[in-house]
């Protein structure tokens, strides 16, 4: 149902994802395909993924963040989410989500140079 | 003229209706005026009830309501499905997402979330998952 297309960009060595306000099932499953696929073609550090948009992060999303971290990590790289919006940190820590390994950075700026201290 | 939509409700009949259920919540949430974090509460319960329904029931339904008690407005959603029913009921509401490694139902996080939560169920006879939240007099 959801025209939301997930799109990779590649910032020097790292890989960029925005993530829209209220990803879809099959969009947040189409974030782990081309994550991973992006990983490999470009030889990543990791991914930073904006959530600065995002307003509900469910268990599916939540679920399938911690796989891709995950994933990634196999592939040597980290993962960090950026810029959770506080509404969605309350909601997210009472319902007891957890995120795996999934690095967290106030903001975007912050993810990238966290990531470039990253050894890889 | 339009009235003032106070119910409606959405037929959970595939993985894509969680995400249309969620928004029907978001704009009920939204008309009532709760605030963003209550919002974000209520949008987030929603999905994974919608999302229960979906996942042990195959097909149901959520119906929205806006309610009241004396000045206090709230939101009124119900869950319901003739799915197989909630066999052990207070293991799923004593196993959260933290325990169950982010399986389960998430039924204890989901509570948390709402003011109030009544489930009817029985083994083989479907269920039933009524929420409410009461938005906060600022």
């Amino acid at each position: 149902m959801s025209e939301e297309t997930i799109s990779v960009i590649k910032i020097r060595d790292i890989l960029m994802v925005s993530m829209p306000s209220d990803p879809d099932d099959p969009t947040v499953a189409a974030l782990q395909e081309k994550a991973l696929k992006a990983m490999e073609r470009y030889q990543a550090k990791g991914l930073v993924l904006d959530i600065s948009k995002v307003d509900t992060l469910d268990s599916y999303f939540a679920r399938i963040l911690a796989e891709t971290t995950k994933m990634i990590s196999l592939m040597g790289g980290k993962t960090i989410i950026a810029g959770m919006q506080p509404a969605v940190a309350i909601t997210a820590t009472q319902l007891g989500l957890t995120l795996g390994k999934v690095g967290t950075a106030l903001n975007v700026d912050r993810a990238l140079d966290m990531m470039s201290q990253h050894p890889n | 003229m339009s009235l003032p939509v106070v119910s409606g409700e959405v037929k959970i009949l595939a993985e894509n209706d969680i995400v249309v259920a969620r928004r029907a919540v978001r704009e009920a949430a939204l008309y009532l005026g709760f605030e963003s974090t209550d919002t974000t509460r209520i949008v987030t319960g929603a999905s994974e009830l919608a999302r229960n329904i979906f996942k042990y029931a195959g097909t149901g339904m959520m119906h929205w309501r806006l309610i009241k008690n004396g000045d206090m407005q709230g939101l009124e959603l119900k869950f319901e499905d003739q799915g197989p029913g909630i066999a052990n009921l207070d293991q799923a509401l004593r196993e959260g997402y933290s325990s169950s490694g982010g399986l389960g139902m998430g039924l204890p996080g989901t509570k948390r979330l709402m003011d109030e939560m009544e489930i009817k169920t029985a083994q083989g006879k479907g269920t039933t998952i009524i929420v409410r939240k009461w938005k906060r007099k600022v």
